[in-house]
């Protein structure tokens, strides 16, 4: 058994009356890939806005690490600090900066004003950004505005800053949309590779994506978890088939 | 692998180059240093326009590559010259005072001294007592660093409320006028302790110092051309390298930067603060060669020329927000001045002191819709392009196969 790196329990939010999340309660082993799935609506964005200090929930706890801090009352960048990276959705990566400063910036170092002020680039930084660039298969892009990249492409790039950030957790939300089938496959290749070292939670919607991770799967299903297993165990499960196939 | 920074910054050397000749240029000109050919009046017009552009560059910091559309930084503009306006102010009427109470048969004391002092200058807003906020004003060191402390200080107090609110866009755009505005009406009150809408005049006048305005305004320009240098130097410091990649960064996409691990706040407030600094020594330099600074200066509308400026030279670039600050404050004065010919249309005569403002609103509307890069974006078509490659924006062409069309 993995020691346990995040425990959500118990949590609820209501926006305006409706219940995003509902008495949800997950454990994330590191290392581990995860992947959550649920039809629309069914929190997992929400379920990483949580996580990631964005929202914050009426009841329950997030508890991190070792010393089981509590999240919640921690601001985003200090919770990006401890350790938790996450990709959103649709690509965000800063357009008008080129892949090596997009990565830079992701680079793990100090994060105070003053210490970015006087950085000084190091031959090891720049190392670290090359094997990061080759990780995602844009060492010739360096230089390229990312803004000029293809839709695939700023995809793996914000892949790569959020392994530059070399973080305990990765939580990804839907990184193949919007993917032609070989960039998926590379996808997967690259999510599956960063999860030996590390905790991933990959949102999807995609079950063939989500068949070649080849992990645990929770079901989400208004707010709160359905099922959890292997993905042949879930989709037997009677519950998601009258989720997902029924009404 | 790690370059010089003024190697890495070859527009900072163009430009230092091109200060330097400007003020050498000037100094060969002017009265006091050289053949006469401008006049000492037209010296401190460019000084003046010096001390413009620094804050231009400072407001450039703040809104071309933070993003945030301050609309109150001649407020700092304006603490910097009250600031350096009250010593001027002391010192001076202390020589004067002193120098008619020495023919008295019995020496002056202290107390009648300060009296005296008090009375000439609070005479026009009927008091003569100091008011708590000139404490300082006998000394100049004091004086020099409530420059770069008050502005620093109020920048820091209010953008700390402000960001850490997580006010935003035209949000906070609002708030920064509510408090130059604010400032301005305090100001203009007769027991503010600053004299009013009378606000400090005879700045022009440097205590000690018997040269005439022909070497003043001439040292002024020197002091203001250093001081924009330096100011450029900074600026591009902190614009290039990491932190002006967090900076543009935050400007872009500010909730991404926070899930990055960078406290936004921290780095919004430190380009706020040291901006509203080097805007009160722009200030301070600013108002001895006017001579005269009152609440009015520090008005919302003059910080939104600023913007206007910055928006017309070019955003995103420190030269083009010099470009702005020069062109439109000197085709201002040119305008204003009524030196600029009117136009007799026949039916109707354009007399430009009126329809100067009319001409900038429209080219601020012009450049805002048609050239959002500014003045300063002309300068990419003459840069050379260093890719061959044309890349996906512009179709999937690659460069053997030509530009599409």
């Amino acid at each position: 058994m993995n020691k346990r790196l995040l425990e959500v329990s118990g949590v609820s939010v209501t926006f305006d009356g409706f219940r995003a999340i509902n008495n949800l309660s997950i454990a994330i082993a590191e290392p581990e890939l995860r992947a959550v799935i649920g039809p629309n609506g069914a929190g997992k964005t929400t379920f990483m806005d949580i996580i990631t200090g964005k929202t914050k929930p009426d009841e329950g706890k997030v508890i991190w690490g070792e010393k089981s801090i509590s999240l919640l009352g921690m601001s985003e960048s200090q919770i990006a600090r401890a350790g938790i990276g996450r990709k959103f959705q649709k690509p965000t990566v800063f357009e008008a900066q080129t892949v090596r400063e997009n990565l830079a910036m992701a680079l793990k170092n100090k994060r105070g004003p003053f210490d970015v002020l006087f950085y000084r680039k190091t031959a090891d930084g720049a190392a670290r950004i090359e094997a990061l660039a080759a990780e995602i298969g844009l060492s010739d892009q360096l230089t390229r505005v990312a803004g000029e990249l293809s839709h695939g492409q700023k995809q793996w790039l914000e892949i790569g800053m959020l392994l530059a950030q070399d973080p305990r957790l990765l939580l990804v939300d839907e990184p193949a949309a919007g993917m032609t089938p070989a960039e998926r496959e590379q996808t997967t290749d690259l999510l599956v590779r960063a999860a030996k070292t590390r905790a991933v939670v990959v949102v999807e919607h995609d079950m063939e994506f989500v068949r070649r991770l080849n992990c645990k799967v929770t079901v989400l299903h208004e707010g709160s978890v359905l099922a959890e297993g292997s993905l042949d165990h879930v989709t037997q499960n009677p519950d998601v088939i009258e989720v997902y196939l029924g009404r | 692998m790690t370059k010089s920074f003024l190697a890495t910054n070859r527009s900072v050397l163009v430009f230092l180059l091109v200060l330097s000749l400007f003020t050498l240029a000037v100094t060969v000109m002017a009265e006091a240093t050289g053949y006469g050919l401008i006049s000492t009046s037209f010296v401190k017009t460019l000084g003046k326009t010096l001390c413009l552009c620094l804050i231009a560059i400072a407001m450039d910091v703040v809104w071309g590559y933070c993003g945030i559309l301050s609309l109150g930084h001649f407020a700092f503009f304006g603490i910097g010259g009250y600031a350096i306006g009250m010593w001027l102010m002391y010192a001076r009427t202390e020589e004067i005072v002193a120098g008619s109470l020495a023919n008295q048969p019995l020496p002056a004391t202290a107390q009648e001294l300060s009296d005296a002092i008090g009375t000439q200058i609070f005479g026009v807003v009927g008091s003569s007592d100091f008011p708590l906020i000139w404490s300082f004003a006998h000394s100049l060191p004091l004086q020099l660093l409530a420059i770069l402390i008050v502005p620093g200080l109020l920048a820091l107090v209010f953008g700390w409320l402000a960001f850490r609110s997580r006010v935003t866009g035209v949000y906070l755009s609002i708030l920064t006028q509510a408090m130059t505005l604010a400032l301005s009406l305090y100001l203009f009150q007769n027991d503010s302790g600053l004299r009013g809408n009378n606000g400090l005049s005879g700045l022009q006048n440097i205590p000690g110092v018997s040269a005439s305005q022909d070497d003043v305004s001439i040292w002024f320009f020197w002091a203001s051309a250093v001081a924009l240098g330096l100011g450029y130097v900074l600026f591009a410091f902190v614009t290039s390298g990491k932190m002006g990649s967090v900076i543009r960064a935050i400007r872009d996409d500010e909730a991404r930067v926070r899930f990055l691990g960078y406290h936004v706040e921290s780095y919004k407030l430190f380009v706020f603060t040291i901006t509203a600094m080097v805007a009160g020594i722009a200030g301070a330099l600013y108002y001895p060669q006017a001579g005269i600074i009152n609440p009015a200066e520090i008005a919302p509308i003059a910080s939104i020329y600023l913007a206007v400026w910055v928006a017309i030279g070019g955003r995103g670039r420190l030269y083009g927000a010099v470009i702005g600050a020069t062109l439109v404050s000197l085709l201002s004065s040119w305008f204003t001045g009524g030196s600029a010919p009117a136009i007799n249309l026949g039916f109707y005569k354009i007399v430009w002191t009126d329809w100067w403002l009319v001409l900038l609103g429209l080219s601020f509307v012009a450049v805002t819709l048609f050239f959002p890069q500014g003045i300063g974006g002309l300068f990419d078509f003459v840069a050379v392009k260093r890719n061959s490659d044309y890349g996906p924006s512009e179709g999937a062409w690659r460069a053997e196969e030509g530009k599409p069309e």
